[in-house]
């Protein structure tokens, strides 16, 4: 766990896990976080198992958009991915690639992909976030679920979701599905972005009642925490995916 | 059940039984122009490139699936040839490496500002059009099953094998009841191996697709065929709801008197598998679903 002072009165606590699919490379592992606590901004981008180079995909968008300024509106954020779109696939035409490789590079690659930047200047803290896909921000107080987006409910994560494509052909249809929200904070709040198959998991287990899941952060280290989202996957409780976790815990300073 | 990851180290095996008959050379009723043996070499072609192009992971092509290509008419034996046409069953990353022949071609798709751009696109070929022969459907049901069986020894707890058979008569080596039964009593921790039967007539009749009881179908042969067609499992279901084909709970994987767009969504349905796109190369393929 990091802390890392933000402001005069608030801390930011941070924890992140980024797991590999079982029985898969660490270099496999399509899933990626961003973060930059200077600019408070966090992000978790999912590349899709079945595009093309999905990888540099999402480390270009989870990575990229927090060193950004804003791109937190449809038009910021649809100019944005069409820029870093057309750099990845620049960085393809130096590849000679197979028939199959240059068909699927053809269609271009996805990712899921959710941004939240936190305003802690102010007396309340407040965050803004964005999403396409099935990568979830979840806002949590006192161990309940206070926000979702851009999915809510367990039962509603599917294997099609509208990605984030880094074809611009493709944004006419897509970006009209970009989800934009906002909320307020109060002390001990905790702000989660998770890929899906985490996400998923985890509001199943808000939704049953079952606490251990928002307690999990705080009594487990970092071993402790990759074993059991292992057994989780292995025991068929979450998806065998890749997994991306961010904690960010809100906290006033006892000094503030 | 039918929920298995398809993964490298638990892959699945899909084998597409064609017949390859004499009669295969007529043309569907109502396009005298298109010999039935013709449609259906590119549909297995474009169904192959399909399976290679899920499985591509940038410049590495990921062995989810082994794959079988059975033909029967004069003979029965494997349609692959060149570096393939000695195995029964080959990894996916071998067939994506050994196409006979890769044509290349342009097609013009929307540039997404109200216009079009040709752009190039790569059309690989595995199996060339046959039709010579009788019908010897169980002989090649036959070899299916001695290919499965061996699959099953290594993979006993993966995705099962789905035999994909499509034919345009009747069998000609007697009722591929029996053996189509033998089929679909193996299986894997996760399910029975699935067994869908497409049936393709020269004659202009009512098509009947994926029904759940035998009250509709004409005679014996169709009968016999539909006995020994799977169930559809639910995310196959699920595919051909996406494709918008009407079949539901108890549905059998079964086509009688299909035409040429029953063959595409009989491969497109029948390759779904889990949690996999459906397949659609007859749509413009940079819009992707």
């Amino acid at each position: 766990m990091s802390s890392v002072k933000q402001s005069a009165i608030w801390d930011l606590q941070l924890r992140q896990l980024l797991l590999p699919k079982l029985g898969q490379e660490v270099s496999e592992c399509e899933d990626c976080i961003g973060i930059d606590t200077e600019a408070c901004r966090f992000a978790v981008a999912d590349g899709a198992t079945e595009a093309f180079d999905a990888r540099s995909w999402a480390h270009r968008l989870a990575r990229g958009w927090v060193q950004r300024q804003s791109t937190l509106t449809v038009a910021e954020f649809r100019a944005w991915v069409a820029a870093e779109g057309r750099e990845l696939h620049d960085s393809w035409n130096s590849l000679n690639l197979s028939w199959y490789s240059e068909e699927k590079a053809r269609t271009g690659s996805f990712a899921a992909f959710v941004g939240v930047e936190l305003d802690l200047e102010n007396g309340a803290p407040s965050w803004k976030a964005i999403a396409l896909g099935d990568a979830c921000l979840l806002h949590c107080r006192n161990g309940s679920l206070i926000k979702s987006l851009p999915i809510s409910r367990s039962e509603s994560f599917n294997a099609a979701p509208i990605l984030v494509a880094s074809n611009s052909s493709l944004h006419d249809g897509s970006m009209t599905s970009v989800v934009i929200d906002a909320g307020n904070c109060e002390s001990g709040d905790v702000l989660w972005l998770m890929s899906d198959a985490t996400a998923a998991w985890y509001l199943q287990r808000l939704e049953n009642g079952d606490a251990i899941a928002s307690n999990l952060f705080d009594i487990k280290g970092d071993e402790e925490l990759n074993s059991f989202f292992d057994a989780e996957r292995l025991a068929g409780r979450i998806r065998n995916d890749d997994l991306a976790i961010v904690r960010i815990e809100i906290k006033q300073r006892s000094n503030g | 059940m039918y929920s298995a990851q398809i993964t490298r180290a638990n892959p699945t095996c899909i084998i597409l039984l064609i017949d390859q008959s004499g009669s295969m050379a007529d043309p569907f009723s109502g396009d005298s122009a298109r010999k039935k043996s013709d449609f259906v070499a590119e549909v297995v072609n474009h169904t192959l490139h399909d399976l290679v192009i899920r499985c591509t992971k940038t410049e590495e092509v990921r062995n989810y699936y082994h794959v079988s290509v059975i033909g029967y008419g004069r003979t029965v034996g494997t349609c692959f040839s060149g570096p393939l046409g000695a195995r029964n069953i080959v990894p996916i990353a071998e067939v994506a490496d050994y196409p006979l022949q890769v044509k290349s071609s342009y097609k013009r798709v929307s540039d997404g500002a109200g216009g079009w751009v040709e752009i190039p696109v790569r059309y690989p070929v595995w199996i060339h059009p046959s039709s010579d022969g009788k019908t010897p459907m169980c002989e090649a049901l036959g070899r299916a099953k001695e290919i499965i069986e061996r699959w099953l020894l290594e993979h006993p707890r993966g995705f099962p094998p789905t035999v994909l058979h499509l034919t345009d008569g009747e069998s000609s080596d007697g009722d591929p009841n029996e053996i189509g039964r033998q089929i679909t009593s193996l299986g894997t921790d996760d399910g029975a191996v699935l067994l869908f039967n497409c049936h393709i007539s020269t004659r202009r009749s009512a098509k009947i697709e994926y029904p759940t009881d035998e009250n509709s179908l004409p005679d014996g042969f169709a009968r016999s065929l539909f006995e020994i067609s799977s169930r559809l499992p639910s995310n196959f279901l699920a595919a051909a709801a996406q494709l918008g084909v009407n079949a539901v709970e108890g549905s059998r994987g079964f086509v009688f008197n299909g035409d040429p767009s029953s063959i595409v969504q009989f491969y497109e349905i029948g390759t779904s598998l889990t949690g996999m796109t459906p397949y659609r190369w007859m749509d413009d393929r940079t819009e992707l679903a």
